[in-house]
């Protein structure tokens, strides 16, 4: 009896099928506009920062079309157990998306504060450039472990995120250490900015890692807590 | 609450054709796997069924079914058609005693009272655990007999009025039909007669209310009555519902069983066997058994 009726409701697993094929591909999106706004920090390219700041509309549009394929499933179809889990993390993971996209914005508005002249200190710039590479490959792996529901891969996001807010953290130091010189100072505090928004990113990252979690297990739980954190082997900025 | 064995012991032996050999054997009880630790473990139990089948003319309907029904609960069965969940609700209050063909075998714990045992009667028992039918059935009279029909043959205490009254509030009608108490009942609409069945249910004060898809044959408006007066009515009564409507059991349940068909190799027999009893909430966001989860998202019917 079974064999007769599998594979109801065709019509809607496609269309769950490609709700997440849409969702997932934002984080495509991100990872294209991080690589272009980094390459824009790099070379304080202003024009190149302002396409990532018009670009954004694409995430944002991105964002709008799955919140309202969301609703429409929700209401149309009323989704239950692993498709129900899988519509909520969805919505988290959109919701993130759509953060990241506005992360790159404050990032691309950072650099002309930065200046056209060479960088103050090279090697700041260059944990800056480190960290965007890092992030770039967490939203990979993200994207790679919700895809095929891998737990394992999404938990050891965290494993990257560290590399990231031990960058972070590094920025810190150097940018205390830059100099009393104004420009010098101002310059610091601005790429402190940057390294700031990229922390962010990761998490996000991280934070994807956990919906995926949920979906295959139908538990919410913090990879990492930060309400808690274990004893901060370094001192520095609070990491998200 | 449960005296099951009050007057007319005489009749107890009249339901023809039940085979409760079983009852009277010692039977393992298996440890309830689904149950959540903690939480429904301490409610008071109002039905303990341990491995109840139930067959028909010798052809299995349901097969050891394990579970417990808890007090001030609605507890939903949800499963496809033939899976025996009518079958199964019917045990409940011995409404298969009418089927000469039926037989039941496993225990079946009321308040932790034998519901099958020698000296229950069975017309106590449908006094205590009522029961309200897919298709509403008021009797031809009007609407006040229809109420004070179980009261009356039951020579219940008290003023006839303010029984019929109680009644008719306890199922959110008497606002509906208090100007027309001596109408015909075949007047009123559907969604009211069988918030009427409802009424004529309640008004003889029972223990627990059985539903066996009591909505079906009701619009959405009628529905949400219904399942409204349901939530209130469990402060009051227990609540066992059989429905086909998923959302109807995630939206009024608090726990929910889910049964399906089983074949045998012959795939010319099946019958009805429990798959996963757990809290409602569970059962549609994260159920244990994948079945369950086909089932509830309608990925198999």
């Amino acid at each position: 009896m079974e064999d007769s009726v599998r594979g109801a409701r065709i019509q809607y697993q496609e269309e769950l099928a490609a709700l997440e094929e849409r969702a997932l591909g934002g984080i495509d999106l991100v990872i294209e506009t991080l690589g272009r706004t980094i390459e824009a920090v790099q070379h304080r390219d202003i024009e190149l920062a302002q396409m990532v700041i018009a670009d954004d509309d694409r995430i944002d549009g991105r964002y709008l079309e799955v919140h309202q394929s969301i609703l429409t499933l929700l209401a149309t179809q009323a989704p239950v157990a692993t498709d129900l889990r899988l519509i909520a993390a969805l919505l988290h993971t959109i919701k993130s998306i759509e953060r990241m996209g506005d992360q790159c914005v404050n990032i691309a508005k950072l650099i002309p504060l930065a200046g056209h002249q060479p960088p103050l200190d090279e090697r700041m710039l260059g944990d800056i450039v480190t960290m965007g590479k890092q992030v770039k490959s967490l939203l990979s792996q993200a994207k790679a472990a919700f895809a095929t529901r891998d737990v394992e891969l999404a938990r050891d996001l965290v494993r990257g995120d560290d590399v990231v807010d031990n960058l972070n953290r590094e920025c810190f130091r150097r940018a205390i250490e830059v100099g009393d010189e104004q420009d010098r100072r101002e310059w610091a505090m601005t790429m402190l900015l940057v390294a700031r928004a990229l922390e962010r990113m990761g998490d996000n990252a991280v934070d994807i890692g956990e919906q995926t979690a949920f979906v295959v297990t139908g538990l919410f739980q913090e990879f990492e807590d930060a309400s808690h954190p274990m004893p901060a082997a370094t001192a520095g900025p609070d990491q998200g | 609450m449960a005296d099951l064995t009050q007057e007319r012991s005489d009749e107890q032996t009249s339901a023809g054709g039940n085979d409760h050999a079983g009852v009277d054997q010692a039977i393992a009880v298996q440890p309830d796997r689904f149950q959540q630790p903690g939480s429904a473990a301490s409610k008071e139990k109002v039905f303990e069924l341990q491995e109840i089948s139930v067959a028909y003319d010798g052809n299995p309907a349901v097969k050891e079914v394990t579970m417990d029904v808890h007090k001030g609960e609605v507890t939903a069965m949800i499963g496809p058609s033939g899976c025996g969940k009518s079958t199964l609700l019917r045990c409940l209050n011995r409404m298969n005693d009418l089927v000469p063909s039926a037989a039941v075998t496993g225990k079946a714990l009321y308040h932790g009272e034998d519901l099958y045992g020698p000296k229950v009667d069975p017309v106590q028992v449908r006094k205590l655990i009522g029961m309200v039918f897919q298709k509403p059935n008021p009797f031809p009279k009007s609407i006040y007999d229809n109420i004070a029909f179980g009261p009356r043959i039951l020579a219940m205490k008290g003023d006839m009025d303010e029984i019929v009254e109680k009644a008719l509030r306890g199922a959110a009608l008497w606002d509906e039909v208090k100007d027309r108490l001596e109408s015909n009942a075949f007047g009123m609409s559907g969604g009211q007669q069988q918030r009427l069945c409802i009424a004529r249910c309640i008004a003889v004060e029972p223990d627990v209310i059985l539903m066996d898809e009591p909505c079906s044959a009701l619009d959405p408006i009628s529905t949400g009555k219904i399942e409204d007066l349901m939530l209130e009515m469990k402060r009051e009564f227990s609540i066992v519902i059989v429905t086909h409507n998923m959302q109807q059991a995630a939206r009024v349940s608090d726990r929910t069983a889910f049964l399906m068909v089983e074949l045998d190799a012959t795939e010319q027999n099946r019958w009805g066997r429990l798959v996963e009893y757990d809290e409602t909430q569970k059962i549609f966001t994260n159920p244990s058994n994948p079945r369950t989860e086909d089932y509830v998202s309608g990925k198999v019917g």
